[in-house]
Order: C-alpha cells, then sequence, then structure tokens
C-alpha cells in the first residue's frame, strides 16, 4: 500500500483548471517534494490530500484511505503544516500545543509528555511559556512544524515550510525536518519553489506546471539526465533561429532552452562544444555577451521542463497567463 | 457524543483564551450600552406616565435597564462570530479543519464561548444600572437571570456565525450584521412597552424572540408582566428559538467551510 496515491486527480474553478490529471504514488518513509511556482497547483493538491478541498474528478488515496470517502480517518492519518503561520499568537508556545493536541484526540495523559518531548525537539522547551508573539518567525515556524507531528500522523503534510524565512533559518528548518523524518519515520509530503530545498530534503521530486506534473524522479536521476554540463549564453536581443538549429546539429548538445535572450544548453562534452558555438556566433554574425560552463542543479532540470526559471514572485504563472491570453487574442 | 462535546470544549476553550488575552475590547464594548442606560435612561425619565399606563410603577430607568442588557447581549453575541472570518483567512480553520474534529463542533465551541462572553458584558452593565441607584427588589433573581441571557446569546451568536460562514468578506459579514441588529432590537419592548406599539409594529415585535427574552428579564428584575403572555410561553419561545439557531448554525457552518475560501 502507497502512503499516499493519485489516480488522475483533476480540480477545476469555473474555467480554470488548477491541477490537471494529476497521477503519482509515495511510498511510506519517503520524503517527496512538490516543485513549483506560484500557482502551479501544489497548494489545490495538497488541500485535497488534506480534505479540505473536493477534487472535481479522480481519486487521492491517504494510507488507503479515499480522502472523499473517509476523510476522517484520513485526518487521523495526517499532520498539516501550512503556508503561512497558524499558531494563535497571543498565547503561549505550549497553549499552541496543547490546542493542537486537543484537535487531534491524543490521550489526555499523554498530552504532557508528547508536548515536552516535540518542544525538546525543536529547541523550543525554554521559551515554552512566552506567548508567541514575541517569537521570530523561524521559530513560529518550528512551533508550527511542532503542532503538525504532535499526534505523531503517518503523512506529514508541510506547505512551502521555509517560505519568506531568511538563509540561516531556511538550513535550520531543514536540520528540524530530517530530525523528525528520522525519529519518526513518517511519509513526507512538502511543497516548495525553491530548487536547493527539493535537492536538499526529498528522495523524489515532481515537477508541477500548470496544473500538471512534467516528471517525477529522484534529484540526482533527473539532473544526470541533463547531461554532464550545462553552458548558459547570453546573446543579444532578436531572433537566433538559425543560430539555435545551427547548435542543434552540435553532436554534444541533448537539449536547448530559451529564457529571453538566455540560451540554455545540456550538453555531455562541454569543453568542445563551446568553441564550436563560437564559430557559429562569428558565421551568423550574432554577439555573445557571456557564456558559461556548469554541473547541472535541479534549476537547470526545471527550466528544462517549463522553458522559465523559477522565481519567488509568480511571474512564471504570469507569463503563462499572458500567452494564454495572447493566444486566444490571435484566434 | 461525547466526542463532539469533547471537541466542543476544545475550541470553547480556545475561543476564551483569546478573548482573555484581549481584554482591552471589554471596556470599550461596555461604553455604548453605559451611554444607552445614562442618557436615554434619564432624558426618557418624563415618560413615566407611559410606563404607568401599563401597569409598570417605577422609573423609566428601571423599566429600560432589563433592554439594556438585552441590547448588550444582542450586540456582544452578534459580533462575536466575527473572528470566523479572520480564522479562515489566517489559517486556524483549516488546521481545525484537517483534524478529526467534526466541524459542527467548531461552530458550537465558537458559539458556546461567545454566549458565554456577552452574558459577562451583560452582568457588567447590570452592575452599572445598580450602582446609577437601579434597584433589584430580588437579588436572587440574578442565576435566572443570567441563564436566560446565556440561552438567548447562544440563539444570537448563532446568527453570527452562519452569516460570518457564509460571508467571504468582513464588509458583507459587517453590512449584514448591522442589517440584523438595530432592527430586530428596535422592534422589541426593549424601551418602550408593547402595547404601546402600534398595532402592525406589534405583531412584527411578537414575532421576534427578543421581544419574549426582554419580557422574561423585566419581569424578573421588576416583577411586572406585561402584554398578558405568560412566562412560560415566552420561555417556550425562547428555548424553541435556540434549539433552532444552534441545528441551523450547525448545519449551515459545516456546509459553508467544506467550501472553498
Amino acid at each position: 500500500m502507497y502512503s499516499i496515491e493519485t489516480k488522475s486527480l483533476t480540480k477545476s474553478f469555473g474555467n480554470i483548471i488548477a491541477v490537471n490529471d494529476v497521477s503519482f504514488s509515495v511510498e511510506e518513509g519517503e520524503i517527496f517534494g512538490f516543485l513549483g511556482p506560484n500557482g502551479a497547483g501544489k497548494s489545490t493538491t495538497m488541500m485535497i490530500l488534506t480534505t479540505l478541498l473536493k477534487p472535481t474528478s479522480g481519486q487521492a488515496l491517504i494510507s488507503g484511505f479515499d480522502v472523499m470517502k473517509n476523510a476522517k480517518q484520513v485526518r487521523e492519518n495526517i499532520g498539516y503544516v501550512q503556508q503561512e503561520s497558524t499558531v494563535d499568537e497571543y498565547l503561549t508556545g505550549r497553549e499552541n500545543l496543547l490546542l493542537q493536541a486537543k484537535l487531534n484526540h491524543i490521550p489526555k495523559k499523554e498530552i504532557n509528555k508528547r508536548i515536552d518531548d516535540v518542544l525538546e525537539l525543536i529547541e523550543l522547551a525554554d521559551k515554552q511559556d512566552h506567548a508567541v508573539v514575541t517569537y521570530s518567525g523561524g521559530m513560529r515556524k518550528r512551533l508550527d512544524i511542532a503542532g503538525g507531528l504532535l499526534h505523531r500522523p503517518r503523512v506529514l503534510f508541510l506547505d512551502e515550510p521555509t517560505v519568506g524565512l531568511d538563509i540561516q533559518t531556511r538550513r535550520k528548518i531543514w536540520e528540524y525536518i530530517k530530525k523528525i523524518h528520522t525519529e519518526f519515520e513518517m511519509t513526507i509530503f512538502l511543497s516548495t519553489h525553491y530548487m536547493e530545498e527539493a535537492d536538499n530534503l526529498c528522495d523524489r521530486v515532481g515537477i508541477i506546471d500548470g496544473g500538471k506534473i512534467q516528471i517525477i524522479d529522484s534529484p540526482e536521476n533527473m539532473k544526470n539526465a541533463m547531461g554532464n554540463e550545462v553552458i548558459s549564453i547570453v546573446v543579444d536581443e532578436g531572433e537566433h533561429t538559425s543560430f539555435l538549429s545551427e547548435i542543434e546539429k552540435i553532436g554534444f548538445v541533448k537539449k536547448i532552452s530559451k529564457d529571453g535572450s538566455k540560451l540554455i544548453l545540456f550538453a555531455s562534452n562541454g569543453t568542445e562544444v563551446i568553441p564550436q558555438i563560437f564559430q557559429i556566433s562569428s558565421k551568423l554574425d550574432i554577439k555573445i555577451i557571456s557564456i558559461s560552463l556548469t554541473q547541472p542543479t535541479l534549476d537547470d532540470v526545471f527550466i528544462s521542463y517549463t522553458g522559465y526559471e523559477i522565481r519567488d514572485d509568480d511571474s512564471g504563472f504570469n507569463r503563462k497567463r499572458e500567452h494564454a491570453k495572447m493566444k486566444r487574442l490571435r484566434a | 457524543m461525547s466526542t463532539l462535546m469533547y471537541d466542543t470544549y476544545t475550541i470553547f476553550w480556545r475561543e476564551l483564551k483569546r478573548y482573555k488575552k484581549s481584554r482591552s475590547g471589554v471596556l470599550i464594548r461596555l461604553i455604548q450600552p453605559a451611554i444607552w442606560i445614562i442618557v436615554i435612561g434619564n432624558t426618557f425619565s418624563g415618560t413615566q406616565p407611559l410606563i404607568q399606563s401599563v401597569g409598570f410603577e417605577g422609573e423609566y430607568i428601571e423599566f429600560m435597564t432589563p433592554g439594556v442588557i438585552i441590547l448588550t447581549a444582542i450586540f456582544t453575541s452578534i459580533f462575536g462570530g466575527v473572528n470566523t472570518l479572520w480564522d479562515r483567512r489566517y489559517g486556524f480553520m483549516n488546521k481545525a479543519l484537517t483534524s478529526p474534529i467534526s466541524r459542527s463542533s467548531i461552530a458550537l465551541g465558537k458559539m458556546s464561548a461567545i454566549s458565554l462572553i456577552a452574558a459577562m458584558q451583560a452582568s457588567l452593565i447590570l452592575g452599572i444600572a445598580l450602582a446609577i441607584g437601579v434597584s433589584f427588589p430580588n437579588p436572587i433573581m440574578i442565576v435566572p437571570i443570567m441563564t436566560i441571557v446565556i440561552l438567548f446569546s447562544l440563539g444570537f451568536s448563532g446568527i453570527s456565525v452562519m452569516v460570518a460562514a457564509t460571508a467571504k468578506s468582513q464588509e458583507t459579514f459587517w453590512g449584514v450584521i448591522n442589517f440584523l441588529g438595530m432592527p430586530l432590537f428596535m422592534l422589541s419592548p426593549a424601551l418602550f412597552p408593547l402595547e404601546l406599539l402600534p398595532e402592525w409594529l406589534a405583531v412584527i415585535a411578537k414575532l421576534n424572540p427578543v421581544t419574549y427574552t426582554v419580557l422574561l428579564v423585566r419581569e424578573m428584575m421588576t416583577g411586572v408582566s406585561e402584554g398578558g403572555i405568560p412566562v412560560l410561553l415566552s420561555l417556550g419561545i425562547l428555548v424553541g428559538f435556540v434549539l433552532v439557531m444552534v441545528a441551523l448554525a450547525s448545519y449551515v457552518f459545516t456546509r459553508e467551510v467544506n467550501k472553498p475560501f
């Protein structure tokens, strides 16, 4: 039995299809990442899996329980840490956990012990009697995560766990996530738009864009499939169709994607490809502004599947929408 | 059943904790009803002959004090559901909805907390009334009076929770609540005897649960019954109103929170 399983999951709001025929499965004990820009359908999928939204069609199972037909059993088996902090600011850290324990029907005589343990784990024991309003962003997030695992769910959902946190705090949160994963051996399903986060934490990653899953694999495999090297070229603005088609003819080039005036080449033998690129550019009289050779990152994988770089703002989403709008206008 | 009660208590506990930590609002919310008692109570003191015509011997201010107690209960409880909107906006609602507790226990927990808070506010108003010289012949009557205020507020908090769960925005909520609150208060014998209302207004007033609550509290505070409505009938109507509101609010709340916000 899979920990999470979806079959052709679809959710539409009026004309907008937020989640489009999504099928995937997550093994027991796995850390599975959902990677995509804002508006890709990550949160909608997570809301369906946590019983907050009903799918338009398709099926989703958590630990074998159907999110529609057995919502109560699903809720007993999951922990859900939302993107924004949901702790009550005027209650203390401990009171917040007490509330969470009661909401999840933890037996009365176990409550205090569980809270002590979890406060120890997330290193908030010394601040437990302070009102949450005095906590920093990172501390609130830790408290949120603590609340999600207090009842030892079999599946823990983390919706963008480090969004809006600084880099040090983000790394700290990753450590906590790894720590709770080793301690409780639960399945973790997390959504993120940080490549580094997916790369760092996840056993497998699903790239989702425009409501559709583009690929599911381990970060390692994804990067290897890209070829050994990535060549980024920035060229002058203008039409580069012939330039692109010439480059495609170079034997070692596996894949090309274009992001504005930036061309990204995935190649198996980059050091030999670069001189050939210069030959082509001088032949076609195209000015190369810069060129670089790097090892592939998950970022590159992402670009190769979605055609644009992931960003903190939602420009990725807007570009798609603008594109669709223009298509409609042309038709 | 016992799970429902445990879950209702969990939400009730949380709401009261939050209320306790935001005490600054308590005094502000008392200002308006205090003004009603002090200003209207004294301004209209000349209307004593009108009240006497329906068999009420005391001062006007004593006649209207039960009305202002109910005014406090109406507004505290009908405004009380607004944090449902905040809970939906800031994720607490989703946290509760993804836990194994039932949807109705969330509504019931909120309603019971609101009605207790409303009763506390109402008892403070009663305190102010006593302080400015309103007499209270039988102090033991405070127990049934407060029971009635709690019951009544439970029913009204149901209206508030329903409107809050249905409204998608603060603006809608306040629009609907203000549209409901004042007319329900005015179309009752809170400020003037039922007998003095024109025929058609009296008919409307008799459909209003506020009317029966005011009559009950007034009878308990002053010993004067008016309008020829027996206590048991008023009590029956009040209890019926509360039961209907509790059932309706749980139903509407459950239906609405299952929709995306």
